[in-house]
Order: structure tokens, then sequence, then C-alpha cells
């Protein structure tokens, strides 16, 4: 490939899963940086953990390297751009699945959490809302109200009601350190307090064959099967 | 310097503020401060009949607040104890003859004239809880050991701090034999939930129905341990914070004691 001088110094398409960025190598570094922040700055969270390839327009000179390298450098640093290699060539046999780990523990990172935290004791007649998931580090009393979208996790004793998953999901849970809640919700599904004390150890509630069910969280904890974890 | 307005409230109703509000202030007043006592149960007066003073009554507050009189001519004088003032409410009217906005003139009044003026506030969380709380620059939160007083103290406990009030707790009517048979919510479990200072702790005595009836100031009583507990609340709420909370026990002869501590070590 060859640069003319009205060709525009760097260039972005899609490729496959990859950003293919064409740099002109004969230009100084400086003014690449800068042609690059004008394409990336519009692209906004789609840079971010997008795997790119750097084509310096020569084929695999050895040259090239450093280059690749310190605009790599720089698009990571500024745009948290994932994994950043020269055009794919015979050494494809870069395994892909290791820089499909490194994107993931890199993934954290950039995460947008939407749920809510909060401290301090909810009083009776306070109602807490969360869009998403709803923690709380303090006590539900009796007559507070905690809702959310997600999941409830009480880092206290839970005594008031507690609505998780509102209006439709069924795969919330509901964690307390101290279970006795005078009524919880899951999803559409209603139940009321126990009048049994509680057992003074964490318990969540979760919903089993359409009916909600209340167990020892230390000992049946729900996600210690997955594999790999994941954002809930 | 401007006197302090202290608020008893509780949300639920029946729970004591009157009669503690009656005992404060006639504490209050024998350590030599000069005390004002408002009823703002206005429409369900008590504080009067408490207090023994109900013959007395000419003008009220609503009488104040509407320029029909001086918070002088309003203010009547106790009996037996000096520098202690009852403003009563009115019967006549309904809680929204006042408006917050004249309770803040009212308690810029009250400031000057009294060094410690206590608001006896009425049940509920509407317009004469409001009234109440506007103006006040402390709190004093009753609860007795019950489910129901305690969610409804939580609910006060709430509104007060949106008002920027930090509450103090009287745990009121512990009977000790109860709370040791585990009948009864023990102050612990109460002060557990609501999470917030303790100012005192009250037993269920017999001599606050023989005091309220007859209008004598229960803490005037030598023997009664409710007046007892309420001269300490009295001293706590003012100048002495540090006095230690006595803990309402049944009083035990000495062989029981003894074999009490036999028995636990098995």
């Amino acid at each position: 490939m060859n640069f003319n001088e009205d060709s525009p110094p760097v260039k972005i398409k899609g490729v496959g899963d990859s950003l293919w960025v064409t740099i002109n190598p004969s230009l100084p570094i400086d003014q690449l940086k800068q042609e690059l922040i004008k394409p990336f700055e519009r692209l906004k969270h789609l840079a971010i953990n997008a795997r790119i390839i750097i084509d310096a327009g020569n084929g695999e000179q050895e040259s090239s390297d450093d280059l690749i390298e310190t605009l790599g450098t720089f698009l990571k640093k500024e745009f948290q751009v994932g994994h950043v290699t020269k055009p794919v060539s015979q050494n494809r046999a870069v395994t892909q699945n290791r820089i499909r780990q490194q994107d993931m523990g890199n993934s954290w990172h950039h995460y947008q959490n939407d749920g809510l935290v909060i401290a301090g004791r909810v009083r009776s007649g306070q109602k807490i809302q969360a869009k998403k998931h709803l923690i709380v580090l303090g006590d539900v009393n009796p007559g507070a109200e905690a809702i959310a979208g997600g999941d409830i996790i009480i880092m206290g004793s839970l005594q008031g009601k507690a609505s998780a998953g509102q209006p439709d999901n069924e795969e919330a849970i509901i964690v307390a350190l101290e279970f006795k809640p005078t009524q919880i919700q899951i999803g559409g599904f209603v139940a009321g307090g126990m009048t049994e004390s509680a057992k003074n150890r964490p318990e969540f509630a979760y919903i089993e064959n359409n009916a909600i069910v209340v167990d020892d969280y230390i000992k049946e904890n729900p996600f210690r099967r997955l594999a790999w974890p994941e954002v809930r | 310097m401007d006197g302090k307005i202290i608020v008893v409230t509780s949300g639920k109703g029946g729970v004591g503020k009157t009669t503690i509000t009656a005992s404060i202030g006639a504490a209050l007043a024998l350590q030599g401060k000069r005390v004002a006592v408002v009823d703002m149960d206005i429409g369900l007066r008590n504080l009067d009949v408490v207090m023994g003073l109900e013959n007395r009554i000419v003008f009220n507050i609503v009488d104040i607040i509407q320029g029909r009189c001086k918070i002088k001519q309003a203010a009547i004088k106790d009996r037996r104890i000096d520098n202690l003032y009852l403003i009563p409410a009115s019967q006549s009217d309904d809680k929204n003859a006042i408006k917050p906005e004249n309770m803040v003139w009212l308690c810029g009044k009250l400031r000057k004239e009294f060094d410690i003026t206590l608001l006896d506030c009425p049940a509920g969380i509407e317009q004469g809880f409001r009234n109440s709380i506007v103006a006040a620059d402390e709190a004093v939160v009753v609860c007795t050991p019950e489910v129901s007083a305690v969610r409804d103290a939580d609910r006060i406990i709430g509104l007060l701090y949106a008002q920027s009030i930090t509450p103090k707790l009287i745990v009121n009517r512990i009977v000790p034999r109860m709370v040791e048979n585990g009948d009864m919510l023990s102050h612990e479990d109460v002060v557990e939930v609501l999470s917030i200072d303790l100012l005192g702790l009250i037993e269920m005595d017999e001599y606050v129905v023989v005091s309220t009836n007859t209008g004598t100031p229960l803490v005037l009583q030598e023997d009664s341990k409710a007046g007892k507990a309420l001269h300490r609340i009295a001293l706590r709420l003012d100048g002495h914070p540090d006095l230690p909370i006595e803990n309402p026990m049944i009083q035990k002869t000495f062989w029981k004691k003894l074999s009490s501590k036999f028995s636990r070590k098995n």
C-alpha cells in the first residue's frame, strides 16, 4: 500500500471483531498521535476494550514494530482499547484464548455499575428504591421498604420489607446477614416473614419452582458453581 | 443567653409523653431553672390536668398566637414549684389553628423568657407534630417496650433527623420481671432498633396513676421509682450528660442472688 500526499494520515475501518487502523508511517509520531485522537474521540465508549490492528502499510517489516508498539501504548492509555497487534500474519498462533482472557481481566476496570450502595439505617416509613441492585450497609428496620430492579443485599439486619427483581425479574435474590423480614417479594412472588427467629447467620431468598425459598447463604451459595466471574 | 426548646414526642399515643413532660419540667424547675411546659395537643389538652392546673386556665396558646393576650398572661404558674409555668392548649380549636411560622415566632419569644421550654407533642405525624418540631432545638423520643411503639418511634426519629434534630431516647414502662422472663422487649432490644442515644429508663410505677389523678408532680413523691428516674433524666438533659443510666432490675434478696449465681454455672 502506498500513501499519496492527499491520502489521510489515519484511516479506521471495522474488520471482523477488530478495528483496522491504517497509518502513514512516514509522518512524525506526534502528528500521528494527534490524528489518532480525532477519530477515537468520536468513537467514545466503542473504543473501550476494542481490539485494534495497526497497519503501517509496509507489511511485516521490523522497522514498524516500534512505531506500532508506541501507538498501541498510547491508545491503551488514552482510550482504554483492548489488545493492539500489527496486521495478522503467520503468527496467528498467538493463542486467541490468551487475548480473550486478557481483555476479560481488563474489562472489570471499565465496567460501569448501575447498582445503588447506601450506608446507614433505613427507618420505619422510609423507602429506598434502586433501578438495579441495592446494597444497604446497615439495617432495614421494621416498617421500612427496600425496592430494587435486581438483587437486594443487606449488610446488616433485614426486618422491614424487601422487594427484589421489580417488576418481573425472577432471577433476583435477597441476601441479609440477619434475615427476619416482615415481607419479601421477588418478581411477582410474595412471601410473608417467618415467625421463627432468624438463625443469626447470613440467609438469602430466591425463587424455585414458583415459590420463594430461604436458605443458608454460606452453605447454599448459588453462585459458587459459576465457572467464571460474571457481571450480574 | 437564649433558652432551649425541647420537644417531647413519640409518634404513638399513650406511651407517657404528657406525664414525662410534666415531670421533667418539674424536676428542671426544682433544679432552679426557669421552665415553661407547652401543651401542643390543641383540641385534646391533657397537660393542665396532669399538672393539676385545670381550673386556672384563662388564656391559651391559640390566644397568644392570635394576639389576644401576652405570653405572661397565658403562662400559668405552678402551685407548688416556683419557676414552673404551663402554657395550656386550646380545647375548642384544632391543630390547624397554629401554623409552623407561628411556632417559630412563639418559640423565639419563649427562648427569651425561659431557660428551658418543653413542648408536649401530640401523637401522630400530622400538623400538630410538624408545629411542635419546627422550632425545636432538641428532641426527646419516648418509647415503651412494645413493637408498635418502637415502630412509631423509628418513624419519628427519621422525621426528626430530616429536620436536622438529633433525638434522645427514653424507654418508659419497663417491667423488669417480664423482661427477665422474656415476655417483654428489653431496653437493649429497643435501643438496637432505634440506635440513638439513651437518655433514661423508667420503670412501670403505680405512683404515676396516683400522681396524674391528683395532679401532684411525680418528682415530688419521695419513694416513686419513676420519679427518681425522671430526676436523673432531667439532670442528664441539662448540664450532666454523663450521669450513669440506672437499669431497672428486680430487687433480689441475698439468697436469691446467691442461688442464681450458682445455677448460672450449670
